[in-house]
């Protein structure tokens, strides 16, 4: 993949063009390798701009969780291909802060080559200014990938009309006995929630912070380390005090 | 009525009927009883047709016709009802459409006319009362959001409602309470006459108490291997399933 | 895709026009000629447009959007393998007599007609549909008592207020009206076969229905009958002034068999406040025999614009046939608190493809939309369910949901779901949600139990699984879609 990609090509379709041109050719993909059979937690923050390309493989039953933030001032770019072998499992959180008018993507192409593989992906999109919150997320079920079970939930908070999110989650499915499910939303803060923390005596400003917070946390739910799941709630308050 | 004569079936690799034999006339009730794993289901299934389930020796008989040779929905149409363990979900069908098409398709491979609208919504009426299923539920998908209960009520209810000659009720009263139970019964009495027969596979005797059967026989290791009457139930309630003969 | 025209093709066309452009041929003279030479050039469209009597203008706007279609790449993003189209080696304008008539049902493809029997179509409606000589007439007696209703249909309509004519009647009859509404939702240079569609459109329908009418009748029982074979390229125009309402049906169950292979209709719908336009189809177009040879290629554009306050488009689809299908009923939400709904099923057997969808572009505050989508795929074919939702900076507190399902018949067939989903608005309240699953062989042995064959068993699942979106069809063709939903997947259970 050398040839500058267009705005025509599917994966680029929301993408800073400017930048991309400038960022081009981007550096080789690095891989992350989980052998057949094992285990491995891996926690990804990106706060520099650029094109980061990550290559994920994993063996028969191996397992793989992994966690990723994006909080950049400039375009940021994160595309994971993951390759999951017989029995495998994924699960994969993402959270996307943007702010100013930066434009940030994680795109994520879940391959499901052989049958009994798992995936569980959430992914969380903030945004505010004139920032741009994208996320592409593609589940694909080779033939005969039998027993499949991937799950995917994406959502997005807008947090003033000047701000854009896109999402665009997909299903190729090539085998029937699958259980393959996404799950989208975009919206504001739930309005009742807000209500019942004002009438608790939470001011609007730290009521919204607070439930905020809790919209992102979600997508590290599947992170088993409390320490680095800790670090990275830390973060993502920080950007949020930083707004508010 | 029914001859079974000898019958081996397998599933999957497990032989699990292995020398079953059993006659059943007209007007006669007979409950098959026994421990978990016997093969009760498995008859049920093998009864009715179902994929999976591979005879390897025997024959089994309906009425002089070769109920092996058959699919599925031509045992249905020559008589044979199947009362599911586990009545499966069909979501979008609802039940009346589901037993209006099930009644036209028996009727059609019969020879017969389809029913009327009207004397099938009539019958509808007066079945649906005595098993107490409201109108609401007949219009929501096949046992959709139904209890346990319910969904056995159901099948008495479409037991009711397509009048077969023969009715294989595999555990039916599994999950009722005492009020569903007796409802249930009094749905399967109903049915009984001098020119239908009921086979009853149960693992207890508390339905038996509600629907008297002719014959009792006892399920083990794939094979009938005791046939007695009604007090048979009773001494297998007492005395357990174990130390029966292998 | 490749149906692009190879550049040397352009340049050839290119070159063809421009001799002929200065080659004055007698068009008015010509005018008993029945179609056109074959091929397409820009005195294809000048014989089209000759031969309907169109005004000036009507030449100029199909002139300009055949230059620029030239000059236009066919779309390549969808899921579809497309075989390469040869666009000059078609007729782009046959008179509606050209197709071939039959001496009796004898003669007709015997698949045909067993599809025919199983929809329960009665005989002499049968006649009509598969063009056996002198039925016409009979058939119209059979199916509306005599000529005479069709002619009460008319009047009626017209007591009403509402214009109800074919396309090429309404641009001589009402010429601005149509001008002013022609290519306004669907602009000349919107797609590669819209483009097409704007230069070469055969025939097809206009409906206004005026301000505050309630159209008295589906415009459907009566048309379904007495369409004429309007052919490949189709071009509907509905509009429904403040406060009026239409329900409007096109196609058949019956299953078409058409000579052209590409298909290229446009239909647009205007609504203006508090009106409403309820748009049902039911297309089963030649798929293709099971080795997937032959099949119509369905290449639709639809669109329609909720221009006034509390405007609402329904569409309604049910897409069985053709062996190629790239279509997406659109709405543009212009209205404050205007309505689009999109419900359908899309099935696919043997070697079909469909990559449909919709598009819901909210504008107006308040804007609401719904996306019913269920996806049947089975033998070796493809379905491919694409959407997009845009919610624009102005568009306060819009709201879509989104429900997208697949079935999948069989281990040989893919089932694709690609929503788009763009929101500048904070406001806005956004849900999608998809599943995939299969008829699980729990729910098929029920039903056999009970009596139904196997392939009845999973007609009537499937039936299940789209109720939401035959439900919205006007009830007797619910029927009918029903079976015809079980006709398309003969032979796909093992």
């Amino acid at each position: 993949m050398s040839a500058l990609p267009t705005r025509k090509d599917e994966a680029w379709r929301y993408s800073d063009m400017a930048a991309v041109a400038a960022l081009w050719p981007p550096q080789p993909a690095r891989l992350i390798s989980v052998p057949a059979g094992e285990a491995r937690a891996d926690v990804l923050r990106v706060t520099e701009g650029g094109i980061h390309d990550l290559r994920v493989e994993l063996g028969a039953g191996a397992r793989l969780n992994l966690a990723l933030l994006v909080q950049s001032a400039s375009y940021a770019r994160v595309a994971l291909v993951a390759h999951l072998k017989a029995g495998a499992s994924l699960d994969f959180g993402g959270v996307l802060l943007g702010a100013g008018a930066v434009v940030q993507e994680i795109v994520t192409d879940i391959r499901h080559d052989e049958p009994d593989a798992e995936s569980r992906q959430r992914v969380r999109v903030v945004i505010d200014e004139r920032a741009v919150g994208t996320y592409l997320g593609r589940i694909a079920v080779a033939r005969d990938a039998q027993r499949t079970d991937a799950a995917q939930s994406a959502r997005a908070l807008v947090l003033k009309r000047t701000a854009t999110a896109n999402l665009k989650p997909e299903l190729e499915i090539y085998a029937d006995d699958v259980k393959c499910a996404h799950g989208c939303t975009v919206g504001e803060l739930d309005k009742a929630g807000l209500f019942y923390l004002q009438s608790r005596g939470v001011p609007r400003p730290e009521a919204e912070a607070l439930l905020t917070r809790a919209f992102v946390a979600d997508a590290f739910a599947g992170l088993e380390d409390a320490a680095a799941r800790e670090a990275l709630e830390a973060e993502t308050a920080r950007w949020l005090e930083a707004r508010a | 009525m029914l001859e079974i004569t000898n019958l081996h079936a397998t599933v999957g690799e497990r032989e699990i009927l292995k020398g079953l034999t059993l006659s059943v006339k007209a007007g006669e009730v007979h409950a098959i009883m026994g421990p978990n794993g016997a093969g009760k289901s498995t008859l049920a299934h093998v009864l009715a047709g179902r994929e999976g389930y591979e005879v390897t020796k025997g024959s089994a008989h309906f009425e002089g016709r070769d109920l092996l040779d058959m699919e599925p929905h031509e045992r249905a149409a020559a008589g044979l009802f199947l009362g599911f363990q586990y009545p499966v979900e069909i979501p979008g069908v609802s039940n009346l459409l589901f037993l209006r098409t099930a009644m036209n398709a028996q009727r059609k491979l019969r020879g017969e006319a389809e029913i009327s609208g009207a004397e099938f919504m009539k019958k509808v009426k007066a079945e649906s009362a005595t098993l107490g299923l409201d109108m609401d539920m007949l219009k929501r998908g096949v046992n959709v959001g139904f209890s346990g209960g319910e969904k056995k009520r159901n099948e008495a209810f479409q037991l009711g409602m397509l009048e077969p000659k023969f009715a294989l009720l595999d555990e039916t009263d599994s999950g009722l309470d005492i009020d569903a139970l007796r409802i249930v019964s009094e749905g399967i009495n109903r049915f009984r006459s001098a020119e239908r027969a009921v086979l009853l596979i149960t693992h207890y005797q508390r339905l038996l108490d509600h629907v008297r059967p002719d014959v009792v026989h006892v399920l083990a290791k794939g094979r009938i291997v005791e046939s007695g009457g009604p007090e048979l139930a009773l001494r297998l309630e007492a005395q357990g399933y174990e130390g029966l003969a292998a | 895709m490749t149906a692009t025209l190879p550049e040397t093709r352009n340049a050839e066309a290119a070159a063809a026009v421009e001799e002929l452009s200065s080659y004055k041929w007698g068009f008015a003279t010509e005018i008993e000629q029945d179609f056109a030479p074959k091929g397409l050039s820009e005195d294809t469209v000048r014989f089209i447009s000759a031969k309907k009597g169109e005004p000036e203008w009507m030449l100029e706007w199909r002139l300009k959007a055949y230059r620029l279609w030239l000059k236009m790449d066919a779309p390549d993003w969808a899921k579809l393998k497309i075989p390469p189209i040869d666009y000059q080696d078609a007729y782009y304008y046959a008179a509606p007599k050209a197709k071939p008539t039959l001496a009796s049902l004898d003669e007709l493809d015997p698949e045909i007609r067993r599809t025919y029997e199983k929809l329960g179509i009665p005989i002499e409606e049968q006649k009509v549909l598969a063009g056996v000589e002198g039925a016409r007439k009979v058939a119209v007696d059979a199916v509306f008592d005599s000529v005479s209703v069709a002619t009460t249909f008319r009047e009626e309509l017209k007591r009403a207020g509402v214009i109800f004519l074919s396309i090429s009647e309404a641009i001589r009859e009402y010429p601005d009206l149509v001008r002013r509404h022609l290519g306004s939702v669907v602009p000349v240079r919107d797609n590669y076969f819209a483009c097409l569609n704007a230069a070469v459109f055969s025939d097809g329908t206009f409906v206004l229905v005026p301000k505050g009418v309630r159209c008295p009748m589906e415009l459907s029982t009566y048309f379904r009958i007495n369409a004429e074979n309007t052919g490949q390229f189709e071009r509907t125009l509905i509009v429904a002034e403040e406060g009026a309402y239409v329900s409007y049906l096109e196609g058949c169950t019956a299953p078409q068999r058409d000579e052209n292979q590409l298909h290229a209709a446009v239909v647009e719908l205007v609504a203006e406040a508090d009106a409403e336009i309820k748009y049902s189809t039911v297309q089963n177009w030649y798929p293709g025999d099971k080795d997937g040879k032959g099949g119509i290629y369905n290449f639709v554009t639809k669109r329609a614009l909720c221009r006034g306050a509390r405007s609402k488009v329904s569409w309604t689809q049910v897409e069985t046939g053709s062996a190629i299908t790239w279509k997406y009923p659109s709405c543009v939400l212009m209205g404050e608190d205007s309505v689009g709904e999109f419900y359908s099923v899309a099935v696919t057997n043997n070697h079909q493809q469909a990559d449909t969808g919709t598009k819901m572009i909210h504008m107006g505050k308040g804007s609401r939309s719904t996306i019913v989508a269920k996806g049947i795929s089975a033998g070796r074919s493809d379905s491919t369910y694409r959407g997009l939702v845009r919610v624009g900076p102005s568009a306060e507190g819009a709201r879509n949901f989104t429900q997208c399902d697949s079935l999948l018949i069989g281990d040989r067939c893919g089932a694709h779901t690609i929503p788009y989903i763009e929101v500048k608005n904070p406001s806005a309240q956004i849900e999608h949600e998809a599943t995939t699953s299969k008829i699980s062989e729990d729910q098929k042995f029920y039903a056999m139990s009970r009596g139904l064959s196997g392939e009845e068993a999973v007609a009537l699942i499937v039936n299940g699984f789209c109720r939401e979106v035959l439900q919205q069809l006007p009830m007797e063709f619910a029927v009918e879609a029903q079976k015809l939903l079980g006709i398309s997947l003969e032979g796909s259970v093992g």
